[in-house]
């Protein structure tokens, strides 16, 4: 009921359209249904033959033909008019939840994206909203569509004569609760066909990306035999669907065919009976009105499963709408003109999750302008120093500051709008080179884009590329290479220009000599004049930092000059030794 | 089409069951007209009424039980050739061979033995279904309405026939801005992915609200489109109920003239109507149908593709085959390997006779792996020839050859299945006894007694996620439980740490020493094992000999030697 609730508050907007849909509904039922009754009235008054004139009754017979004719436009018209109301309307609704879920990502902490995949994700933005949308203009609107219908065709028929409809009506139950049996057992079908065919996928995913394991071990046999076995499956519930599919309208028949009968057999009857009530333009009327019967009820029996499916995407999509947003905005953030660049962890404590530290204590400051470079083995967190200045995370003990001000006092948006980040993963947007480097942030201009290009030396491949700046780069920057890419991320955070920047620099293997001398060019110049941290994996990039931090296990162990720790002969002279004899580096 | 062939009894009873259906159809409209004639005329007794009843009941009693088996009969065979297109094509996949798999993604093969499939089924399905029922009943209709009366038949097709045509339009159009729709909402969708993937990126430069703006357009962009295609859509059935109208009146006014004249009676007009009623379907069948066709034919020719796709890895000739088991001796002699007009391995000449050990290293993308797959005949040589006792690979039968090998990979692809059936999987009838002795010389039982389902453990996302290390281990089990003649390890031991590496090899040694075995790996501490070691750098065997030979000389060898032991020093101090 809650959740009816819920969704019906992003209906009220709407409820003006919604009210005048109802409306339409009303009045095309009223239209529609009346062709009927005018049939009836041209048979009675003028084909059968009566006291009037032949001139007279075929005057009158165009006469009703026309306005038999303006029913049908207009009732048609006002049908098509309320249908795409209704469209429209379902589309305002989804368009609203839509960027309702958009925007609850966005806002949602580093901490919630680790733990849950993007697909799952996308599921929600994607198939649940468009299982919701189905449900709300099809269903419920389509629902009271049919209702309306059904009722105004049975008030018609009870108008013209009520024995022949009753004797129709009884019939229904019987034949609706067949329809309805009818269409679970359809969706069951369908439910298993979807079921098998993703056990099918799951199977051949897999096999398709072990075939080779499967051919080296010769095992295509019992791989086939598994498939066949799957695929039997499958096709057992496809034959399942065949059954009730085919009894399906061959029961909408029936119903038909019945009505017609007990019409002719109980008029029929009736009429041999003396009765006056029935004419032969009741027969004629009741045959139009059980052609046109059994569409609404077959499409009501058919959405009567449907409101389950739909309740489990709302409940999933109100629940990711309901997620709890752990790092929460300052209630009145600082704004500070311009920012000098002292950064500083005072007894900083951090974990992921409970009580697993992986920053212990940490205490350290950097001065304005100055290049920190962090080493360490791998897992010392090193990385999780620079994730924790923009609040991806929030820490648990402790505090870092900028110019003396804690972190948690700036607006998120503002914090990250001054920092810089140059990631390992360089991640290219689907747009053009100058909107992957500018990213449309107001004030950088095309000449800021290039001038920052040129800086990092990215200008000449990136004139290379076919159209130059304006080529447009597909999503993970397909057709660049990994150090082009990391190129052009430097590109990006200098022409953002930030405050203060971090640089995750893990050497590549893959990335050639030459352009690794380009990068490493670049590094340096991006840092000039900027206080920076950089997590240092290039002997280069260590060498030349202003002061080093050593960690180990989450704690600081050293810090220093290159020179200075080097004459320590401590973890760092090791370190530093191991990193000059790595053949896969530098 | 031979997979038409074996059904053409279906076929032919799908054509019987459309005619049975539709002339019993078209038969009812006469029974209603002679009721009403009976009304109209006064001529109408109680036996005369049961007797149209009579009647009555059974052809609708015919028609219904028709109605029924031409839907079920054509189904069910599309079905049933579903079935064996899909077993065709996946018994077609698993002979072809790594060429194949690193030029086709995954995701477009899913999408051939699915949707691809599933479209010609459609096609075949409706089309014989549709198309049948509709032909039939369209000439049987015609012909029956001139049979009755001329002029009405006349007016219905004038009218029907445009409808159809303005519908195949309206359709044409629609399918056009469905094809719009559908390309935006795949934009929309690309957009959140990379959102979603991104958002760490996006959320370091704090471009959050460009973002919703920009999704905001995007979201805008969506209702434009779906409301245009909804224009075309929702407009479909009320104009087909609207020219259904306009033949009803017109068949009613024109007729009903020819009844005030006394030229024609109400039940023939009645039963006109009821024609109408009747070839509405049949009539917008025939677009659907076309298009259905049309679709299964593009499918048919993306699956034949991959049908005629022969593998490039062959099987000799049956004359060439040798009639006893080969010795495990590997030659290699001049072997250039070229991929995508890229040399990877370069004037390739290696002698490994049976029962010895070869170890390979070199720095990664050198051509160790090609070098191992070489042997397994995953690939074959561009130039030069690949010897296994004197003879080319290339005469060998492909199982013959890969029945003697254990292969383990460096990122090992296991299945989501049992730890026993993974480790058991090269093996014909797999006994506990050979799968646990593979997992203890691995060193992976002891993780396995772990388990709260031991070997009964459920590997992948809905069971246990192994460890790096696990898997590999794993992987070398599955290699040694065949027992093989051949045993090749590509860096199998990148992601265990030192000291299960150690107790590994101490097991492993053994195993390795009775076969022939060729072991890549980036450690001198267990490269040192091998009675030779080569170094490919380049694609280029640049080093050649054993262990204290090459950590004489300086080179690639040499100066991973003084690294790993620098490594050590420092781990010991942790």
């Amino acid at each position: 009921m809650k959740i009816a609730k819920r969704l019906l508050a992003y209906a009220l907007p709407h409820w003006r359209g919604l009210l005048f849909s109802l409306a339409l509904i009303l009045s095309m039922t009223l239209l529609v249904n009346g062709l009927p009754l005018i049939l009836q009235r041209m048979t009675d008054d003028c084909l059968v033959e009566g006291t009037v004139s032949a001139a007279e009754r075929i005057r009158k017979l165009s006469f009703l033909g026309l306005i038999y004719l303006s029913f049908a436009a207009l009732g048609h018209l006002i049908r098509y008019i309320q249908s795409l109301l209704t469209a429209w309307i379902g589309q305002k609704i989804i368009y609203d939840l839509r960027l309702d879920i958009f925007r609850k990502v966005l806002r949602l902490h580093q901490g919630f994206f680790d733990k849950t995949a993007v697909g799952t994700l996308m599921s929600r933005a994607t198939s649940d909203i468009e299982r919701l949308q189905h449900f709300v203009t099809e269903a419920v609107v389509g629902s009271i569509a049919d209702l309306a219908m059904l009722f105004g065709i049975m008030g018609y028929m009870i108008y013209m004569s009520p024995l022949l409809s009753i004797s129709i009506f009884a019939t229904l139950p019987i034949l609706f609760t067949a329809m309805v049996y009818i269409n679970a057992r359809l969706r069951n079908a369908n439910r298993d066909i979807r079921d098998r065919q993703s056990r099918i996928n799951a199977l051949v995913q897999e096999d398709l990306t072990g075939m080779t394991t499967i051919q080296l071990f010769n095992r295509e046999a019992q791989a086939q035999e598994e498939f066949v076995q799957r695929n039997q499956d499958l096709r057992s519930a496809y034959f399942d669907e065949v059954r009730w599919f085919s009894l399906y309208f061959p029961t909408v028949e029936i119903g038909q065919t019945l009505s017609i009968l007990i019409t002719l057999a109980v008029g029929g009857f009736a009429i041999l009976n003396g009765s006056t009530s029935i004419t032969l333009g009741t027969f004629i009327a009741f045959l139009a009105y059980v052609q046109s019967f059994f569409h609404p009820l077959g499409s009501l029996s058919d959405k009567a499963g449907s409101f389950q499916v739909a309740l489990a995407s709302t409940e999933r999509v109100f629940a990711l709408l309901d997620t709890e947003e752990k790092i929460p905005e300052p209630e009145s953030p600082v704004s500070p003109e311009r920012i000098a660049g002292t950064i500083a962890f005072n007894n900083v404590w951090f974990a992921y999750n409970d009580e697993n530290w992986v920053i212990k204590d940490l205490s350290f400051s950097v001065e304005p302008g100055q290049v920190l470079a962090v080493v360490g083995a791998t897992g010392a967190g090193k990385s999780t120093i620079i994730n924790l200045i923009g609040r991806f995370y929030d820490i648990q003990r402790g505090s870092i500051t900028i110019d003396g001000v804690d972190i948690r006092q700036f607006a998120k948006n503002e914090l990250r709008s001054r920092l810089g980040y140059v990631f390992q993963d360089p991640f290219i947007f689907t747009a053009s080179i100058a909107d992957n480097i500018g990213l449309n942030t107001p004030g950088v201009s095309r000449d800021d884009i290039i001038c920052a290009a040129r800086t990092v030396n990215a200008h000449g491949f990136i004139e290379a590329t076919p159209n130059g700046y304006d080529t447009i780069l597909n999503e993970r920057g397909a057709g660049l290479s990994l150090g082009q890419k990391q190129l052009l991320v430097m590109a990006r955070a200098l022409a953002q220009n930030p405050e203060l920047l971090f640089v995750l620099d893990e050497a590549t293997a893959s990335v050639d000599t030459a352009t690794e001398m380009l990068i490493q060019d670049a590094l340096g110049k991006l840092m000039t004049n900027r206080t920076s941290i950089v997590i240092a994996h290039r002997l280069s990039t260590i060498r030349n930092a202003d002061r080093i931090l050593v960690m180990r296990h989450g704690q600081l162990v050293e810090q220093g000059t290159h020179n200075e720790l080097m004459a320590n002969d401590g973890y760092y002279h090791q370190l530093y030794e191991l990193l000059l004899h790595s053949p896969e580096c530098d | 089409m031979h997979y038409f062939v074996p059904h053409r009894f279906a076929i032919a009873a799908t054509a019987l069951c459309g005619l049975l259906t539709v002339w019993s159809s078209l038969t009812l409209p006469y029974i209603m007209r002679l009721v009403i004639e009976d009304l109209e005329n006064e001529t109408l007794t109680p036996e005369r009424l049961w007797r149209r009843i009579g009647l009555f009941i059974a052809v609708g009693t015919v028609a219904i039980i028709f109605s029924r088996l031409i839907r079920k009969i054509p189904l069910k065979l599309s079905h049933m050739i579903e079935y064996e297109l899909r077993n065709d094509l996946f018994e077609h996949l698993t002979r072809l061979d790594q060429s194949f798999y690193r030029r086709e993604r995954t995701g477009d093969l899913m999408t051939k033995l699915s949707s691809d499939i599933n479209i010609i089924r459609d096609a075949i399905g409706q089309g014989l279904l549709q198309g049948s029922r509709t032909l039939i009943a369209l000439i049987s209709a015609a012909v029956v309405m001139l049979m009755t009366d001329r002029q009405l038949t006349e007016i219905i097709f004038s009218i029907f026939a445009p409808m159809s045509l303005i519908f195949f339009l309206v359709l044409r159009f629609l399918r056009r801005h469905q094809l719009a729709l559908q390309e935006h909402v795949s934009e929309v969708s690309n957009y959140c992915h990379e959102t979603f993937s991104g958002i760490r990126c996006l959320k370091g430069f704090a471009l959050e609200r460009r973002r919703n703006s920009d999704f905001e357009a995007l979201n805008s962009e969506l209702i434009r489109k779906t409301m245009r295609m909804q224009r075309s859509r929702q407009l479909l059935w009320p104009f087909v109920d609207f020219c259904f109208s306009v033949g009803t009146i017109l068949t009613f006014i024109v007729g009903g003239k020819r009844i005030i004249e006394g030229t024609l009676t109400i039940g023939t007009l009645m039963q006109f109507i009821q024609y109408l009623a009747f070839l509405r379907w049949p009539l917008l069948a025939l677009s659907f149908v076309t298009s259905m066709v049309q679709r299964g034919k593009v499918s048919w020719i993306r699956v034949k593709d991959i049908l005629d796709t022969q593998p490039e890895i062959a099987e000799p000739n049956a004359e060439a085959l040798p009639s006893e088991k080969p010795k495990a001796s590997i030659r290699f002699r001049n072997v250039d390997v070229e991929i995508g007009g890229q040399r990877l391995l370069k004037e390739i000449n290696l002698d490994i006779p049976m029962g010895t050990t070869l170890g390979i290293t070199g720095p990664t993308g050198s051509g160790k792996t090609l070098m191992t797959s070489l042997v397994a005949r995953l690939l074959d040589p561009t130039r030069g020839e690949v010897l296994l006792d004197g003879k080319d690979l290339r005469t060998l039968p492909l199982r013959a050859l890969r029945g003697m090998i254990g292969y383990a990979a460096q990122e090992p692809v296991l299945f989501s299945r049992t730890l026993e059936h993974n480790i058991g999987f090269g093996i014909d009838d797999p006994d506990m006894g050979t799968i646990g002795w593979a997992a203890d010389i691995a060193h992976l039982h002891g993780d396995i007694e772990t388990f709260p389902d031991r070997y009964q453990t459920i590997l992948g996302e809905r069971g246990v996620t192994l460890s790096g290390g696990q898997r590999q281990r794993t992987s070398i089990s599955r290699a040694i439980a065949r027992r093989p003649d051949i045993l090749i390890l590509d860096d199998v031991l990148s992601a265990v740490d030192t000291q299960t590496e150690a107790a590994i090899m101490k097991k492993l040694q053994p195993v390795m020493a009775e076969r022939t075995t060729l072991f890549v790996s980036h450690r001198v501490s267990t490269l040192r094992y091998s009675d030779e070691i080569v170094v490919i750098e380049n694609g280029r065997i640049t080093q050649h000999g054993t262990h204290e030979e090459l950590i004489q000389v300086p080179g690639y060898y040499a100066e991973l030697n003084t690294m790993q032991q620098l490594q050590e020093k420092l781990e010991a101090d942790e």
